[in-house]
């Protein structure tokens, strides 16, 4: 799309999408560390998740701030219009994804993950870790490319995170009811699951926003409301 | 020409078009000034009751297309027009059509208000004074009233109705011409760019009342603002060189336009 008359227009544009690509490394970064401190049970990690939610926040709030004023002082319109509107739904999204991991991190820092000694609990919860990452890093490649692809694939993709969820979540109640002296340390692998299946959700809605800003047409939610019966509990 | 009397054809006689056929159906339109051709088959349907807003860049051919509708581009010497206009599912420009009556049904708003030199009274009588319209002065005067209602002036002007209507502010002086243009029971009424020279305050009373007016009127708008057209109107219609280049609900055409050229005009991306 070529540049607007107004050079100091795509300036703006610019910084608010910079804004948000900044912020998904930065979510991306923080999911990264999740799947280390799960392998490695390494407390100085999820402090330093806990400590970085702050840039995340920060970094939301000002894109915030700068979508508010170019819908005041532009009133864009079509393609611009859906990008700044877009840009503060899918800060509050990434938002999310931030205090989600600052959750696991809150739940690994209360408790000590070897207690739970369930080692396969914990490889399926780094696969639902890497499952969730791929998908956030695939909308937001589609984001800064302005394209829609990779965001219809990962919102047609995520009844297999859910999948893999129902499965943690089964695999925790099973090992419950056969070790119930160990559910103090296997209770916050619960929340574990939930926090990435809600990521993923994230990951999904930032697809939904991506499809939109792109090509102006919003996606149902029809599957999304089918896939959540399926998987509720 | 007309030969006979019994020959005029006035358009809004009765009612031809079925329901939710459009009031304005123009197909193959080209204007020519002299032999510079300002409008390329144009095509566009104007339904009843709904605003319509013109935009696109200056030269574009928007006004010109409003002035075809009322038949104002006639007065243009060098103006020549080809293709079918019809209204109220009539050739207006059958040569048996009663021009003035025509342009009394279709009321027109300029750019810049332009109320005759006389008093506010005068101003919205002088319309149905001309068509003969009223005879006794309480009749007259219930329309003077009524007009300056819809139009949103009467409380503001119903103590000066002698003073001159040029003594009034921007604001006011433009809700009197559309006080004057409805005075005389228009079907349609033509606006060219009608805020444009006015402050925010008597911009959004003159929306105010073009949302009022849609409920009996069918308004088309000329308008170089974006947001106005996007406030305002049901339709919107894109033209750029002399081509209409799209035409669709206007949620549409600012929220995902079909159409790159609309894109860029509507976004900024050129003038």
């Amino acid at each position: 799309m070529s540049d607007h008359i107004v050079s100091s227009f795509d300036e703006e544009l610019n910084e608010i999408t910079d804004g948000l690509i900044n912020m998904g490394a930065l979510v991306l970064a923080a999911l990264k560390s999740v799947e280390e401190i799960l392998k490695n049970n390494d407390h100085n990690l999820a402090q330093k998740i806990i400590d970085n939610d702050l840039q995340i926040n920060d970094l939301g709030q000002s894109i915030e701030i700068k979508a508010f004023n170019t819908l005041a002082s532009r009133q864009p319109m079509a393609f611009d219009l859906r990008l700044v509107f877009s840009a503060v739904k899918m800060s509050l999204y990434l938002e999310r994804c931030g205090d989600m991991c600052k959750g696991i991190s809150k739940r690994i820092l209360k408790g000590d993950l070897t207690e739970a000694d369930s080692p396969n609990t914990i490889e399926s919860l780094v696969i639902l870790t890497n499952r969730v990452y791929e998908n956030l890093s695939l909308v937001l490649d589609d984001y800064a490319a302005r394209t829609s692809e990779k965001s219809l694939e990962v919102w047609s993709s995520d009844s297999e995170i859910d999948s893999i969820y129902s499965d943690i979540l089964m695999e925790i109640l099973n090992n419950i009811k056969s070790k119930p002296e160990a559910i103090e340390a296997l209770v916050p692998l619960f929340f574990i699951a939930r926090y990435l299946e809600r990521v993923g959700d994230q990951a999904t809605n930032i697809a939904e926003v991506t499809h939109f800003i792109v090509t102006g047409e919003v996606l149902t939610d029809e599957k999304e409301i089918q896939i959540e019966n399926e998987t509720t509990f | 020409m007309v030969n006979t009397k019994d020959q005029i054809i006035n358009v809004f006689d009765e009612q031809k078009i079925r329901k939710n056929e459009a009031l304005i159906s123009c197909s193959g339109v080209n204007v020519f000034y002299s032999d510079k051709q300002a409008l390329f088959d144009v095509n566009l349907d104007i339904k009843e009751k709904e605003v319509t807003s013109l935009i696109g860049p200056s030269g574009c051919g928007k006004s010109t297309f409003l002035r075809c509708i009322n038949r104002m581009n006639d007065v243009i010497e060098t103006c020549s027009i080809e293709g079918l206009i019809k209204i109220n599912g009539q050739d207006i420009y059958d040569p048996k059509i009663d021009v003035v009556e025509l342009r009394a049904k279709i009321g027109m708003v300029f750019q810049k208000p332009n109320p005759f030199p006389k008093s506010v009274y005068e101003n919205v009588a002088y319309g149905p004074r001309l068509h003969g319209m009223f005879i006794n002065k309480s009749d007259m005067d219930k329309k003077v009233e009524e007009s300056l209602v819809r139009a949103g002036l009467w409380n503001e002007v119903k103590d000066r109705l002698q003073e001159p209507g040029t003594s009034l502010s921007g604001g006011q002086q433009q809700r009197l011409c559309i006080a004057r243009a409805i005075a005389v029971d228009p079907e349609i009424i033509l606006m060219d760019e009608p805020c444009s020279s006015l402050d925010p305050i008597a911009t959004a009373k003159i929306e105010e009342l073009i949302d009022e007016l849609k409920v009996n009127y069918t308004i088309t708008i000329v308008t170089h603002s974006m947001q106005q057209a996007a406030r305002v109107s049901q339709k919107t219609a894109f033209f750029h060189l002399g081509h209409l280049i799209e035409v669709g609900e206007t949620e549409n055409i600012f929220r995902n336009p079909i159409n790159k050229q609309t894109e860029a005009y509507v976004t900024g991306r050129y003038g």
